[in-house]
């Protein structure tokens, strides 16, 4: 029983943060990078590990507790890889098939959306997510207040997000 | 729902615009919320889209907008917020429903009378106080109900034929010792008054009233 009960949390708290992971990940190598779901299963198990041995006492939230060692192994990466780069090349990075089919009814989601929306969103998004402009040079460039440019983008966000969830 | 205050770092966070300290702050943080992460991988899908098929959000020519709404929409923002814009509205069509229905009761009311060959009077009219019944000796004066302001009012008094006609804006008009010496005793007299608006609009009529100086 008690076994069952501790191979139940693993499972929970492998579906809980592996997306967390895998995304904080990513977002610090580069979705292309390949050595991601390496570095990811390698944090899993070693968050699994230390939450055996009692080194996870509860003095923070678990959350926080899977954020230190995520960043930790992160740095490491990062340490190791830049004296390995010195030697040998990048490898070439390749798409993940899965992960194609996984996002690729969303992505169509999303592109349909944005297709959709009206000029005056498709020009706020265009020039501050694409663009990269703050919202101070949008409000700016299209001769509107920066409130109103937070209130368009906010609103074609929520109107994709509708899309997303149909 | 109320919405988390993490939430507001998630473009900043995707678009790598946060500071060190903001940056492993929000990252701490989204371990912890699951709402953040799930609105973080949302917002980063939709900025990767936007960044690999920018073209979806290209503004056709047959989508532009007319350049002069554009001007107008412009130069209205740069001088109103959209709170101030929508004050103006209300205002707008409260000015309207003001126009429509309070401002044509305070008119003056047209001549909504006519006379006929008899003289009968329908309609608005002037009510005439005195003389209205036969008198004793001749009146000195005439008096009727006042309309209203800067109302001029034309009295004609006859016995036969017209015998005087003079104007004021009173209500209350003094016979004249020469129309007075005209006025015999025992004989039936009539008189009426008209009232007329500042632009000479005749507004209201009385009805010509007989009276009889006793002898």
């Amino acid at each position: 029983m008690k076994t069952n009960k501790k191979e139940k949390d693993v499972q929970e708290l492998t579906v809980r943060y592996r997306p967390i992971i895998t995304f904080r990940v990513r977002k610090a190598l580069g979705a292309q990078n390949t050595d991601c779901d390496d570095l990811v299963s390698e944090i899993l198990s070693q968050v699994l590990e230390k939450i055996k041995s009692g080194e996870f006492r509860g003095e923070s939230s678990l959350g926080t507790f899977v954020y230190t060692i995520t960043s930790r192994r992160i740095i490491d990466y990062i340490r190791e890889k830049t004296k390995v780069m010195k030697y040998a090349p990048e490898p070439a990075p390749y798409p993940d098939p899965q992960e194609i089919l996984e996002t690729r009814e969303m992505s169509e989601k999303v592109q349909s959306a944005l297709s959709r929306l009206k000029p005056r969103y498709r020009e706020v998004l265009y020039l501050y997510y694409y663009q990269e402009l703050s919202r101070e040079e949008v409000a700016q460039r299209q001769n509107i207040s920066v409130r109103k440019v937070s209130e368009l983008v906010n609103y074609a966000l929520k109107l994709i997000r509708k899309e997303m969830k149909i | 729902m109320s919405k988390c205050k993490f939430e507001n770092l998630i473009d900043g966070y995707l678009l790598n615009r946060l500071s060190e300290r903001d940056k492993a702050a929000f990252e701490e943080h989204y371990f912890n919320c699951s709402s953040c992460f799930q609105k973080l991988q949302e917002r980063d899908l939709v900025i990767r889209i936007i960044k690999n098929h920018p073209e979806v959000l290209a503004v056709k020519e047959s989508e532009a907008r007319v350049p002069w709404l554009v001007a107008l929409r412009k130069e209205l923002a740069a001088w109103f917020s959209l709170r101030q814009l929508a004050l103006a509205g209300i205002t707008a069509v409260l000015a309207l429903v003001i126009i429509l229905t309070v401002i044509p009761r305070n008119q003056v009311k047209g001549p909504n009378f006519f006379l006929t060959d008899d003289e009968t009077v329908r309609g608005s009219a002037i009510t005439l106080i005195s003389p209205v019944i036969d008198m004793n000796q001749i009146p000195s004066s005439f008096e009727w109900k006042k309309l209203g302001e800067n109302v001029e009012y034309q009295i004609s008094i006859f016995n036969h034929e017209l015998l005087w006609k003079a104007s004021t804006k009173e209500n209350r008009i003094t016979l004249p010792p020469e129309i007075k010496a005209k006025m015999t005793p025992g004989e039936k007299y009539s008189w009426q008054a008209k009232a007329f608006a500042p632009d000479g609009t005749l507004i209201a009529v009385s009805s010509r009233v007989q009276f009889k100086i006793a002898n």
